[in-house]
């Protein structure tokens, strides 16, 4: 075993350190600044069956420490990732978590399935959470059984790993976590951003078109905390964190609060190999200390 | 038109060389680069203080004013981030992600340059004047306008490489008016647009060039949080119905691909993420 390494699930993870989806791409945008294969995984931007032209502009507005994004799932689509992006990924030795969207059960199915046929999907992360689409997304995941009806129906067609990414906004969150566990879900990733408003005051106008958008980056940290802790201490699948990771340190916090892996989202924006420096720092923080990723996993608890 | 090849991009932290206070809002800041950016012009950066913390959180895209080993940006103070580069010290470390998004075309031999700047939409205007006259080019024409005289920097650069014309709203320099009422009267079947400014006045500039039959390059501002092609913060709409991304299918396009009249694009200011301009 080695030193980084963790296990989602039946999956091995080389170490802890994935990228969030729709802050990374479809992971083929890195070449000029990392090897992207030393990553614990990517998750891609949210799959749907058809490909979305997202929301109009604006779409995205910094706030103290965080940002709000309402880009509305703008993705290729499932067909062209595994026409055009996959082969890549696969090649290259990228361990790939594809995150999947739609407005029905019966797509989400659809584009599982289409992925079954495919080598080199390492997991499948179903977004029941996204905040600035008009049907599925959020509501899907703020109620337990939904969430339920849909990780069992996903599970149901797939050998695939399947992570099931929470919203902040449901309102028992780990009520719809253990309703995942039970409908078969191998890990819990949590949290999704949480819905929130800004307004330029010069212009009296609101700073996006879609008028709210998903709150993401440092801002959000100890919110993801305690939720990552109260969801962690509730089910016995993994938990995957996400939610402000931008350092070692902030890494950190959430393995030892009970996360078996973290995401990094936004902090890619600013630095590109924001992901690869928290890898590094994990390692020398184990070598220091001469411990293993796997062992600092719940031990503030 | 040869296929240009682009450098690859780089995250560097580099040192304030020094910040030109030049009037107003305005700034000019320039790092030390060591390995030398070999941006183009029209190509842009994402700027950060490297010191900066969790905020300002997110990278301004700035377009590049010169390369080299002494790569430099102009600012307007409007926001967080830039109000912190309008009062940074020699020495300082900023974070610089570039170069980023596609430069301008090479202007078409045999038509004259015709540059259009409004407010710091003027900087990438300024790199490719440079360029065409060391490249020893036919001295472009320019037109640049702004609210008042304040808002004109860096027009003794332009007045120095192109044939300048500036347009006041206020009168208080050149002729009084924007510089879409004097662009017409330049604009001929042997001339060519660069166009940089508030999204308004491209439009307009792209209106009149469409009408004459001018080829019009327009380089694209708008919020984005990365800009390398994740975030997906920055669609321009287009005439297709779709969107195209200012970060990696421009900043720099031709006009005509871009529909001025939808969405929120075209007639409206924007105070989003504080930025000068990409």
């Amino acid at each position: 075993m080695t030193r980084l390494g963790v296990e989602i699930g039946g999956l091995s993870l080389k170490n802890p350190v994935l990228t969030a989806s729709g802050c990374f791409g479809y992971g083929l945008e890195y070449d000029d600044f990392y090897d992207v294969a030393e990553l614990g995984g990517i998750c891609t931007k949210g799959l749907s069956l058809h490909p979305r032209a997202g929301n109009p502009p604006e779409r995205i507005c910094e706030t103290p420490a965080g940002m709000l994004n309402a880009i509305g799932l703008a993705n290729v689509g499932v067909e062209a990732f595994c026409r055009d992006k996959l082969p890549i990924l696969r090649e290259r030795g990228v361990t790939v978590v594809a995150n999947i969207f739609a407005s029905s059960i019966a797509d989400f199915v659809a584009i599982t399935e289409r992925l079954n046929r495919e080598t080199g999907v390492a997991a499948v992360e179903l977004n029941v959470s996204c905040p600035n689409v008009s049907e599925g997304g959020i509501e899907f995941g703020k109620d337990a059984r939904m969430c339920g009806e849909v990780t069992r129906a996903v599970r149901s067609v797939t050998k695939l790993p399947v992570w099931v990414k929470m919203s902040p906004e449901a309102g028992n969150i780990v009520a719809v976590a253990r309703a995942c566990e039970e409908a078969g879900a191998d890990a819990i990733t949590a949290i999704n951003t949480i819905r929130g408003m800004s307004i330029d005051v010069e212009q009296n106008k609101l700073r996006l078109a879609n008028r709210t958008g998903g709150f993401s980056g440092p801002a959000l940290r100890p919110i993801a905390l305690r939720i990552v802790w109260e969801i962690a201490g509730a089910v016995s699948i993994p938990v995957i964190a996400i939610g402000g990771v931008s350092t070692t340190r902030d890494a950190l916090e959430f393995l030892l609060a009970g996360a078996t892996a973290v995401q990094v989202g936004t902090a890619n924006f600013a630095d590109p190999s924001a992901a690869k420096r928290v890898v590094d720092g994990l390692r020398a923080h184990c070598e220091t200390r001469n411990v293993t990723v796997k062992s600092l996993i719940g031990s503030a608890r | 038109m040869s296929t240009r090849v682009l450098a690859k991009r780089r995250l560097v932290t580099l040192a304030l060389l020094r910040r030109e206070s030049i009037g107003g809002l305005y700034h000019v800041l320039t790092f030390e680069d060591p390995d030398g950016s070999a941006a183009q012009p029209g190509q842009f950066t994402m700027v950060r203080g490297a010191e900066w913390g969790d905020a300002p959180l997110l990278p301004r895209p700035m377009s590049y004013l010169t390369a080299g080993h002494a790569p430099s940006i102009l600012i307007k103070v409007i926001g967080e981030g830039t109000l912190r580069m309008g009062r940074a010290e020699p020495g300082e470390p900023f974070t610089l992600l570039g170069p980023l998004g596609e430069p301008w075309r090479a202007p078409t031999p045999g038509r004259r340059v015709v540059l259009v700047a409004g407010g710091v939409g003027v900087a990438p205007l300024v790199f490719l004047a440079r360029a065409i006259v060391e490249a020893g080019g036919p001295k472009p024409i320019a037109i640049y306008g702004g609210r008042s005289a304040r808002d004109l920097p860096l027009d003794d650069d332009l007045a120095e490489l192109t044939e300048l014309h500036t347009t006041t709203e206020d009168g208080s320099r050149g002729a009084r008016g924007r510089v879409t009422d004097i662009l017409g009267d330049l604009l001929g079947p042997d001339r060519e647009v660069f166009t940089c400014g508030p999204d308004r006045m491209m439009a307009k500039v792209a209106e009149l060039c469409a009408l004459r039959d001018v080829p019009c390059e327009v380089s694209l501002e708008t919020p984005m949080a990365c800009g390398y092609g994740v975030c997906l913060g920055c669609p321009v709409p287009t005439h297709d119905g779709a969107y195209l991304y200012a970060c990696t299918q421009g900043p720099c396009v031709d006009a005509r691909r871009v529909d001025w009249s939808r969405g929120d694009h075209a007639p409206k200011k924007g105070a989003h993420l504080p930025r000068s301009q990409t």
